[in-house]
């Protein structure tokens, strides 16, 4: 950056800056509206009887159930579970599409994006279609006599997982992808001719200037998969029950806002609590490889 | 601008003009019940009354009707609910206490009857099973059920305990008729949970939404399921390879009230009276196979003979069923679905 001597041209700067800041005035105001007053919201109902008195024993019932932390583990099974089926399928695929020709990257991000496009809603019953007893894995398997008795493969924690990863995988797939393309081949080309193997390129040159994409990746799936509650309704056959199917039996069946409230707040935290320790994870490793390239 | 114009004379005019009909609003489930509804009760009620009926639809009555009380924004007069739903109204006083000078307080059976909230047809939660798998065989009570010895195959069950418990109470011997003074009598719940989760092995799926049994039964994912029976007769309707029994049914209510505060109170009386006539709640039938409360839409030939064992509540069904107690479920609802829930989760 120049530094501005002429106060008028500094004025001028500043209105500038003031003028483009107002620009996001708007989204603020949505983001306000939309964002901050129902969580606000959400915390007064978390303190509120059902006859509208203040207490805290929203909080006592919640935390004391049982069924609280069994769906808390569940739902950290599923999140986790999805993170890592994405991180292992995704950043090979990412290496991929960042090393074939554009045109081709593009053709294949296409068929990749796809599924991004479709209602969740169609997805996961078309899941239903391919994975339930008599659908077309299991007719495939035990038609060709692979398995003699069709698999259990929808309607548990498995299909569940399945459906997420899906929905997943493109989300975390793009901020990977967009970090692999960025790396500048001549690195590599350079790790090459003093004498890197593939595995030494990968592990030191493209790992750690991608990080920063899975990273971002990870954050985006973990949040999304926190709440998810479609799929594990649909998919999990009652039987998978994380927070988000737990905060609706309490509104529904319950008619408890109270609880319910108390319930949301606890995936706030719980998507807080990731938030921290991923950033600091990020830290850590920039760090280490900073200190790897000084040494 | 000329638009502008037209909507301002528009207005105008409809402001000009003397309202003569009254108004009154009803929040029903909308859907295919929905318009049945409108079709055989509340339509002809209206032109009779010359009301003039406005519909709101919504598929959670009762979080919409808590929302209006408390909100004091009422905007419905009459609000469809089922059974359980009212009575948990009616002890969170979110509704009006019925007018039974208005309404004829006879059409309705001494077990069924509310203070708060008008049943007007029925439905049962049935036993449903997958024809190809049993063939002519199939469980014929509820113990037979759980019998996963003799008759193997994957259950499907309601995520819910609603009708569950009762279930799993008929299935270990209780009479229909002992069904609620076990399950009021210290370890009642317990001992309908253990049942429940004895069978838990063999529930392949614990669905949540009416339409997901159907598409279960259909499909042949599972091979015997708990569902309400107009959920089974649609699918055996279909040609699907699948029939239900009545026998052991749990029978439960949908009923009409007026929300707390409404608008048109006593217009919304006279609205529930009409259109819950003995031909009106009989016509239902036509579109849906929803059995009257009132015995005397029994009576006089006004449903189809041929029809009548497709009714939860029919003369022929009754004896081995039992009518779902409202007024336990309130009393011990929350209880027997966290009990349903730990279950659940073990």
């Amino acid at each position: 950056m120049t530094v501005v001597r002429d106060p008028a041209l500094a004025a001028d700067a500043r209105r500038e800056r003031r003028f483009f800041l107002s620009l996001s005035l708007p989204a603020l105001f949505i983001v306000g509206l939309a964002a901050i007053l129902p969580i606000l919201w959400i915390i007064r109902q978390s303190f509120l009887t059902t006859a509208g008195e203040y207490t805290v024993g929203n909080y006592q019932k919640v935390l004391s159930s049982g069924l609280t932390w069994s769906a808390l583990v569940t739902t950290l099974e599923l999140s986790l579970g999805t993170l890592a089926a994405c991180i292992l399928l995704g950043t090979p695929l990412a290496l991929a599409l960042a090393s074939v020709r554009p045109r081709l990257a593009n053709v294949l991000m296409a068929f990749v994006m796809l599924p991004l496009w479709t209602s969740i809603l169609v997805r996961t019953y078309g899941w239903l279609v391919l994975l339930r007893r008599d659908g077309l894995i299991n007719a495939a398997l035990t038609g060709s006599g692979l398995t003699a008795e069709p698999l259990p493969l929808v309607y548990n924690f498995t299909g569940t997982l399945i459906g997420m990863v899906h929905y997943m995988l493109p989300l975390f797939l793009l901020p990977v992808y967009a970090a692999m393309r960025d790396i500048d081949p001549n690195l590599i080309r350079a790790a090459a001719s003093m004498g890197a193997t593939l595995r030494q390129v990968i592990r030191t040159v493209i790992m750690p200037l991608s990080a920063g994409g899975i990273f971002s990746g990870s954050i985006i799936v973990l949040i999304y998969a926190i709440g998810f509650f479609i799929t594990p309704a649909v998919l999990g056959g009652g039987k998978v029950n994380p927070l988000s199917t737990r905060i609706e039996r309490t509104l529904s069946t319950f008619q408890d806002w109270g609880s319910a409230s108390v319930l949301g707040i606890l995936l706030l935290v719980l998507m807080a609590l990731i938030g921290v320790m991923l950033l600091a994870a990020r830290r850590l490793v920039a760090q280490n490889t900073v200190e790897a390239s000084h040494a | 601008m000329s638009w502008l114009r037209i909507s301002l004379t528009a207005f105008a005019i409809s402001a000009a003009l003397p309202v003569h009909a009254q108004t009154v609003t009803i929040t029903t489930a909308g859907g295919d019940y929905g318009n049945a509804m409108k079709e055989a009760m509340w339509g002809p009620a209206a032109k009779e009354l010359g009301y003039d009926v406005r519909e709101e639809t919504l598929s959670d009555g009762l979080a919409a009707l808590k929302m209006q009380v408390t909100s004091g924004a009422v905007t419905t007069d009459v609000i469809h609910l089922g059974s359980p739903e009212g009575a948990q109204a009616a002890a969170q006083s979110l509704l009006e206490p019925l007018d039974y000078k208005i309404i004829d307080p006879k059409s309705v059976p001494e077990g069924a009857k509310s203070d708060y909230c008008y049943p007007f047809d029925s439905y049962g939660t049935v036993m449903s099973w997958n024809t190809k798998t049993y063939g002519q065989n199939p469980p014929k009570t509820w113990a037979e059920f759980w019998n996963v010895a003799k008759f193997s195959g994957r259950r499907a069950l309601r995520a819910n305990a609603q009708d569950s418990i009762e279930i799993a109470l008929l299935s270990d011997g209780v009479a229909p008729a002992d069904v609620y003074s076990v399950l009021s009598a210290p370890e009642g719940l317990e001992r309908a949970i253990k049942r429940l989760e004895a069978i838990k092995p063999d529930v392949a799926v614990w669905w949540t939404s009416g339409a997901q049994s159907a598409q279960l039964l259909k499909d042949g994912e599972a091979d015997l399921v708990i569902t309400w029976n107009g959920r089974a007769q649609t699918v055996k309707a279909d040609g699907g390879a699948a029939d239900y029994t009545f026998k052991g049914s749990v029978i439960g209510t949908d009923c009409l009230g007026v929300p707390k505060g409404a608008p048109n109170k006593e217009a919304a009386m006279k609205l529930i009276a009409a259109m819950t006539q003995p031909a009106r709640v009989a016509k239902l039938t036509d579109f849906i196979a929803y059995g009257p409360v009132n015995p005397a839409a029994y009576e006089g030939g006004l449903i189809p003979e041929d029809r009548l064992k497709t009714l939860a509540t029919a003369p022929e069904n009754a004896g081995t069923s039992v009518f779902s107690n409202s007024e336990w479920w309130v009393k011990n609802g929350e209880a027997a679905q966290r009990a349903f829930d730990e279950m659940m989760a073990r």
